[in-house]
């Protein structure tokens, strides 16, 4: 099974990739597949009859049961004949049908062959997620095939809505599957039939969700609208998919499951009135159509529920009926669909009211028409007669509640049958012949293009006739029941109530036709059921709807919105959960006297920083703010932190003066007075979250900080007395590596973006903007900078070395190097600098990311973890032997790397801008 | 084999430090990024099979044991999300070379892209939060760079929302991470788990959920995904596809870490987790439904997406967890995939809009196969990748009688197809149609694809096949994962060696 | 941690959420300023305080916890780094709009003013529609 499969995968794809260069012969190829199929279930059939079902067995994912389950039993077979079967047929029949010049017929072709494939999955699996994969094979090869013609925007329409519906009925099933897979403990549908789990709330929901998905696929009221739609594709394609297979897979999913499930309370109630609507709802629908083809589709909905009800009903007997309704519509509706084909082909239209007379070369055609409405009606000979005495005999017999009534519906349903299967012919042949104005077509179809609905034809006549054949698979399809009574299919069963019945569903259907003056306008007026195709549209719009409202108050696009949102989220949700945990640590001691004048000069100068209107003053205030941390990092005994925070305080003031100069001198508000409520109603939820929860999380503290162990082990193992800057290079310099890294990236993205453009205008000539000089050049300050330069550039390489033992270190320098610059760069502006350094910004970054990088992986490449510090002592002359550390070096890389970032700081800001085009 | 747990950091470090210098050769850079990407490629291999083989490997930076030092800690999932990382990143850097709008932007794009790289693997190896927050800024500040590289007024604007965003949420990192240093005197994250564990319930939980914002910021959950579709599609396309494959995925794995690891079964906020998911799912792909740009139609369902990832870890069992593992991995591959496919239409129609891109179908049939398989998966139709990971969320959920949430997921999957076959329509069956408006938005179209672009895509697109294909083996990898993720102490003795 | 320097830090972050609720890149990046500087505060209490931890120069009894400053001089820095490069963006904003104004998002604003799927609910409409005739 699964070899035969994987040709159609094969085949198919490969007509998708080349089937474009062989034309017509793309269905030649095609044919292959189907072909092979069919005569591998032929071969199977005799073990199958015989009750032996062919089972393979492949795994997939174990660890989701998921797995290739195959399974041909008798339904599964008599299905795959169907598919396989009319499969070829249709390849046949589309060479004939599409004209030498079509485009992408390969692409047609292959996915023809795709579907196939996958509907075989669904006939022939035995795990119900494997039956789920070709289901949505299906939809989705339904969906490429329907729009097949996509310039066409009613194509892509129909195609969408074919798409949207089946697929929301195939993700009910996936649930309904899910559910039923767990409530039975195993995926594999023979088990599950065998021994259904018992009736329970969770059983019900799972099958009611697989109804759901059988109803959507087979077209079943409300559902059907995407059928007729799907009438846009091709004929061959409606054919194909829309008539003889793919619609009956709901169909042949709850044949599958009918025999375990319905006897329980609800699923006969829901199938059967589902089934009954459906049946005459199509049948009035089809009597309306003047499209052969949309007559057609109506057509098909109502057989399905037809076919939806027999199946459904769940006994033995209307299974019997349902088996034979469901072979004999796929042999007289692919015919039907095909003589519509020809006729459209070679007249160019598919409206009985403007067909013209047909030549005597038609006279097959038009008999092969004949044959398969006559067994469409149910018409003694024809395949459809025998199903339906079958299906009367069963609904009578009963042996379910209801069932007479749905007797009534079957009747009912047939009269309309047959009244458009008349409607049909004789407006496709008879009508014109009639009418004096219409001309005659002599051209007529060659041989090979109706071939195959002669053979459709005439095999329906056979199995009108002697049905007796297909006994065997027709039993072998009830495995599924646990008593299965011997079953005999024939021609004549007597006279009794099924053939009355018989006999009044024709009369009636034949009256129906006759007066159809009459039945036009009452059908046109009364139209008993609202369309599903409404009810489908309203929720599209309530989607849209919906889609456009929540996206619009979602997405506003506005930076203080986002940040509104966020920082409230933050704040409120995690006090929620603390406010919720009740428990208090009690308080904690409030601030030594020292603190007071520095958290007084925090409080005013951020608050300063918060209310000034003009950007010079507020950035000024910043600055200040950061002094004051510095001063409380000093009383916290943290001097690294506060030689670093002040360094870093002077240089983001330098360069935030330098943007600023840029820009307006005054913050624009534009704000009405009671938008700015929010933002302190923000503010204020976001101070007391932070209040709180660091009073609380101080409190719960018990264990004894991890740096105990730093400060003990910093001497002996990390060669250095400055406890945080062994820290930083040694116990932590994984964090310094990264910290590094962004510094580099940072100063990258900075002169990038100040930068843009400039090389271009440089190329161009143009002029970049002048020498910028903040202080007016005087000989003096010019001789004071540069020994300050020097001195400070000493003292910061001082601060490098020493830093592992006194406060200092690769930061620290790094960053007082960088005032050096500042210093340079206040005195001389951006040129003097360039031309006074010896070393291009990105050397110096470039080596300094390298170094501390390099000293990192070195021990990695000896065998020690990552960034371990190797000490050596060497010996300089002057100062005497000296311990040199690994961590000096990575602390040079450090130093290098920061002094790097300060000039590309430079570079971005120090120059005049290049004019951008906004 | 302790080299290979630094390594996938510290050599793309080395990679950007050599860029640095070699700016002035366009060729040496590529030659290097290639390198480098290439050779964690493969350390990243070895490291998935031996981590999978012996357990989690861990490494003391400086050779200082926990908790003094800072722990590298390679376990499963840390491993096999750097391999799928590396192996999108060298994929993306190709494409990016062969683009014309987004390397060739700056001499600093190389270093920037490596130093990316060295971020997220460090992200993903670290086992201690302080270096985390690190880690996050190494990936972030790259992040900034990669978005406004080439200055463009939208990219700058965009820029805007997406650094302050990335900023608050840095400043609210570090905010955590001093409260939780104050009650608890450490930042080891294995120390952490036994030092939390004794604090009150209460503060657990608002520990749990303060990090789970911090992180919900970049992993893009409701309500703070906000800045995700207004940013990500004014980069070039790859870095699009690089932050919207992998960026997105580090904060989900750091909301996998940090709640599995350091929160005691009671204090996670497993009902807050479900509920945000199910908004996030809905939300996301309503967006989706709403946009008109490719671009930001696939960044609203990187959203929605997310939404089924936090659902799956919600569960807090076996089965939700490995199914967030396996959707890690195929969102990576397929929505990085769907990306380089949309910046190839972009690149080869000059535009994006879907009411202005179409008739691909004749023009780039083979662009067409690759949107469909990639688009499908995606939405989840079985066979591929997408249905695999979606149907074991499924799965999980019922198992765990979370029914609703797991009902919203199956609309919102419905939903997606629909915004996938929306882009399908336009740009590959209805005829082109020009609309005169914004003519100045439109570049002029470059007809076809570089190879460099194209190979790429091709690669990203079999890696998700791939996926599906190799199934049972991933995912049997994933619950091996799981059961390591739901069970800390094995993390937790890997690292702390009582 | 002091009462009073937990209010501090309190009112650092108050002060910083509110200049990020503005719309100029200058105030905002002076919030994040602030609500760092607030973070800091928050970390360095975060562990005991008192001497400089330089081994020999007193007990380490005394001495304040050196972990916390590690922690805050790396976020300071990285802080820095990022605040040069946001800078760097207000300046391109300058060049390119004259004002360092965060404007909203035009695609939006643009997709809030019309409804989603139009053109889908106008094809299902006329399909349907068709069907009802036909």
């Amino acid at each position: 099974m699964i070899a035969v499969l994987v040709i159609f995968a094969v085949i198919g794809v490969g007509l998708l990739a080349f089937g474009s260069r062989l034309g017509r012969g793309a269905f030649v190829v095609g044919a292959l597949p189907p072909l092979a199929a069919t005569v591998w279930v032929g071969g199977q059939l005799a073990g199958v009859t015989s009750g032996r079902a062919v089972e393979e067995h492949v795994g997939w994912v174990g660890g989701l049961r998921l797995a290739a389950d195959l399974r041909l039993d008798g339904l599964a077979a008599t299905m795959s004949l169907i598919v396989a079967g009319v499969g070829v047929l249709i390849f046949v029949y589309s060479a004939g049908y599409f004209s030498r010049d079509t485009p992408d017929l390969g692409r047609l072709a292959g996915l023809l062959v795709l579907f196939a494939g996958a509907m075989l999955v669904v006939v022939q699996a035995d795990h119900a997620l494997l039956l789920y994969t070709g289901w949505e094979l299906t939809s989705i090869t339904s969906y490429l095939l329907i729009g097949t013609d996509h310039t066409d925007r009613r194509a892509r329409a129909a195609a969408l809505h074919a798409l949207l519906i089946t697929g929301a009925g195939g993700l009910a099933l996936l649930g309904g599957l899910v559910i039923l897979g767990h409530e039975a403990g195993t995926y594999r549908l023979s088990e599950i039939i065998q021994h259904p789990p018992p009736a329970s709330a969770a059983m019900i929901g799972a099958l009611i969700l697989v109804l759901v998905g059988a109803f959507t696929k087979s077209a079943q009221y409300p559902f059907h609208a995407w059928l007729p739609g799907a009438m846009a594709a091709p004929t061959p394609v409606s054919a194909y998919l829309h008539s003889a297979t793919m619609v009956k897979a709901g169909v042949f999913l709850v044949a599958r499951l009918a025999p375990a499930f319905a006897a329980s309370g609800f699923w006969r109630p829901l199938v059967l009135t589902v089934g009954s609507a459906t049946l005459v709802f199509g049948g009035l629908r089809a009597l309306r159509q003047h499209d052969l083809k949309l007559l057609l589709a109506f057509g098909t909905v109502s057989q399905l529920g037809l076919l939806m009800v027999l199946v459904g009903a769940g006994t033995p007997a209307s299974a019997t009926a349902g088996w034979m309704l469901l072979v004999a519509h796929a042999a007289f509706k692919a015919a039907l669909f095909m003589v519509v084909g020809m006729l459209d082909r070679y007249t160019g239209t598919r409206d009985i009211r403007h067909l013209p007379a047909l030549g005597g070369g038609w006279r097959a055609v038009e008999i092969v028409s004949l044959a398969a409405a006559a067994s469409m009606a149910g018409v003694p000979l024809g395949a459809g007669f025998v199903a339906k005495e079958l299906a009367y005999g069963a609904l009578h017999g009963g042996g379910f509640p209801g069932s007479g009534f749905v007797l009534l519906v079957a009747v009912a349903g047939s009269m309309l049958t047959a009244a458009y299967a008349v409607r049909f012919h004789w407006g496709a042949f008879v009508a014109p012949r009639r009418r004096a104005t219409s001309a005659i077509l002599a051209e007529t179809p060659p041989f090979g293009f109706v071939a195959p609905s002669m053979f459709l034809a005439v095999s329906g006549v056979v199995l009108g006739v002697i049905p007796g054949v297909a006994d065997g698979v027709a039993a072998a399809s009830l495995s599924g029941f646990q008593t299965s009574a011997p079953v005999h299919l024939a021609f004549w069963h007597g006279f009794g109530v099924p053939l009355s019945l018989s006999l009044l569903a024709l009369t009636g259907g034949a009256v129906l036709a006759v007066s159809d003056r009459i039945v036009q306008p009452l059908l046109a007026k009364g139209s008993v059921f609202p369309s599903g195709g409404e009810v489908f549209l309203a929720l599209l719009r309530g989607l849209g709807a919906a889609a456009a409202r929540v996206t619009a108050v979602v997405q506003s696009g506005s930076l203080p919105v986002y940040a509104g949102v966020i920082l409230t989220t933050a704040a409120v949700v995690p006090a929620t959960a603390l406010v919720g945990a009740g428990d208090w640590p009690g308080w904690p001691q409030f601030g030594g006297a020292a603190e007071a004048p520095i958290a007084v000069a925090l409080v005013i100068t951020a608050v300063g920083a918060t209310v000034v209107p003009r950007r010079f003053a507020a950035a000024l205030f910043l600055g200040t703010t950061g002094y004051a941390m510095a001063g409380l990092f000093v009383l916290s005994g943290a001097p690294d932190l506060a030689l670093t925070q002040a360094a870093i305080e002077t240089l983001s003031t330098v360069v935030f003066v330098l943007v600023l100069r840029r820009l307006p001198d005054q913050f624009e508000v534009r704000d009405r007075p009671a938008w700015r409520v929010i933002p302190i109603a923000i503010a204020l939820t976001v101070a007391a979250t932070v209040f709180v929860f660091a009073l609380v999380a101080a409190g719960y503290r018990i264990a004894p900080s991890v740096s105990t162990e730093m400060v003990a082990r910093a001497v002996p193992d990390g060669h250095g007395q400055n406890v945080v800057n062994v820290i930083l290079v040694d116990f932590r310099g994984w964090d310094t590596l990264g910290e590094i890294s962004v510094l580099a990236v940072a100063s990258i993205g900075a002169v990038a973006l100040t930068r843009v453009g400039r090389r271009a205008a440089e190329a161009a000539g143009k002029p970049v903007g002048l020498r910028t000089d903040v202080v007016r050049r005087l000989p003096f300050v010019d001789v004071v900078v540069r020994v300050v330069f020097h001195v400070v550039l000493m003292t910061s390489l001082w601060l490098l070395f020493a830093g592992h033992n006194q406060p200092g270190g690769g930061f620290v320098g790094g960053l007082l190097a960088g005032s050096a610059i500042t210093l340079r760069y206040i005195a001389g502006g951006i040129d003097e600098m360039r031309a006074r350094s010896r070393f291009r910004p990105w050397t110096v970054l470039g080596v300094g990311v390298l170094l501390a990088a390099a000293t990192a992986f070195v021990p990695v490449l000896v065998g020690a973890d990552a960034l371990t510090v190797g000490v050596a002592t060497v010996n300089l002359p002057l100062v005497g032997t000296a311990k040199m550390s690994s961590a000096l070096v990575f602390d040079t890389g450090v130093y290098l790397a920061v002094v790097g970032m300060v000039m590309m700081v430079y570079e971005a800001f120090g120059d005049e801008p290049v004019e951008a085009a906004p | 084999m302790n080299w290979l747990v630094p390594t996938p950091v510290v050599l793309p470090l080395i990679g950007a430090g050599v860029s640095i210098l070699v700016g002035r050769s366009r060729l040496a850079q590529r030659v290097v990024g290639i390198t480098v990407l290439s050779l964690l490629v493969a350390v990243a291999a070895v490291l998935v099979v031996v981590v999978d083989r012996d357990g989690p490997v861990v490494v003391e930076a400086g050779g200082w044991a926990a908790p003094m030092g800072i722990t590298l800690i390679a376990d499963r999932l840390a491993a096999v999300l750097v391999l799928v990382a590396e192996v999108t990143m060298l994929a993306v850097l190709i494409y990016a070379i062969g683009e014309p709008r987004t390397e060739r932007n700056h001499v600093g794009f190389q270093s920037a892209y490596l130093v990316l790289a060295a971020g997220v693997a460090a992200s993903f190896l670290t086992g201690d939060l302080f270096n985390l927050f690190v880690a996050f800024e190494m990936m972030l500040t790259a992040s900034y760079v990669l978005l406004t590289l080439g200055g463009r007024h939208d990219q700058v604007r965009s820029g805007m929302t997406y650094i302050v965003i990335s900023l608050i949420a840095s400043t609210l990192f570090v905010t955590a991470l001093a409260l939780l240093y104050s009650a608890t005197g450490t930042v080891n994250m294995a120390q952490l788990a036994q030092r939390i564990a004794e604090l009150p319930n209460g503060v657990q939980t608002a520990f749990a959920v303060l990090l789970l914002v911090v992180f919900g910021i970049k992993a893009a959950i409701f309500p703070l995904f906000f800045w995700l579709p207004d940013s990500y599609p004014t980069a070039p396309s790859p870095i699009t596809a690089v932050f919207a494959g992998i960026l997105t995925k580090v904060g989900v794995y750091a909301i996998i870490r940090t709640q599995l690891v350091l929160f005691p079964d009671g204090a996670r906020p497993a009902t807050l987790l479900l509920a945000t998911a199910a908004v996030t799912m809905v939300v996301g792909v309503l967006g989706a439904l709403a946009q008109d740009d490719l671009k930001r139609i696939l960044s609203f369902t990187i959203v929605s997406q997310i939404g089924y990832m936090v659902m799956g870890l919600g569960f807090f069992t076996t089965a939700g967890v490995a199914a967030v593992v396996y959707s890690l991995v195929h969102h990576i591959v397929v929505k990085t995939a769907l990306f380089l496919i949309g910046g190839v239409i972009d690149h080869t129609s000059g535009t994006s809009r879907l009411s202005e891109v179409g008739d691909l179908v004749r023009t780039a049939p083979r662009l067409a196969a690759m949107f469909l398989i990639a688009a499908l998966s995606l939405a989840g139709i079985p066979p591929l990748s997408g249905f695999i990971s979606k149907y074991a969320l499924v799965d999980a959920g019922v198992a765990a009688h979370h029914l609703p949430v797991v009902a919203v997921s199956l609309v919102v999957s419905l939903l997606t197809l629909f915004s996938m076959i929306r882009i399908w329509s336009a740009v590959f069956w209805s005829p082109a149609e020009q609309s005169a408006g914004d003519a100045g938005v439109r570049r002029p179209p470059a007809g076809s694809a570089p190879l460099a672009m194209m190979l790429p895509t091709v690669a990203l697109v079999a890696c998700s096949i791939a996926v599906a294909v190799a199934a049972g083996p991933i995912y049997a990898f994933s619950q091996r994962t799981a059961r390591d993720l739901l069970d800390p102490s094995s993390y937790i003795t890997a690292v702390t060696r009582p | 941690m002091t009462v009073t320097l937990a209010g501090v830090a309190a009112v650092l972050f108050g002060v910083g959420s509110y200049l990020l609720l503005q719309r100029t890149l200058s105030r905002i990046i002076i919030g994040l300023g602030l609500l760092t500087h607030g973070a800091n505060i928050l970390l360095i209490t975060a562990g005991r305080r008192g001497r400089p931890a330089l081994v020999g120069r007193g007990d380490p009894g005394t001495f304040a916890d050196p972990l916390p400053q590690a922690l805050a001089l790396t976020a300071i820095v990285i802080t820095f780094g990022v605040t040069s490069l946001l800078l760097a963006l207000a300046y391109r904003s300058w060049l390119l709009t004259r004002d360092d104004e965060v404007q909203d998002d035009v695609i939006d604003r643009a997709v809030a003013r019309h409804d989603a799927v139009e053109e889908e609910i106008a094809d299902q409409r006329e399909l349907v529609a068709s069907e009802e005739a036909g």
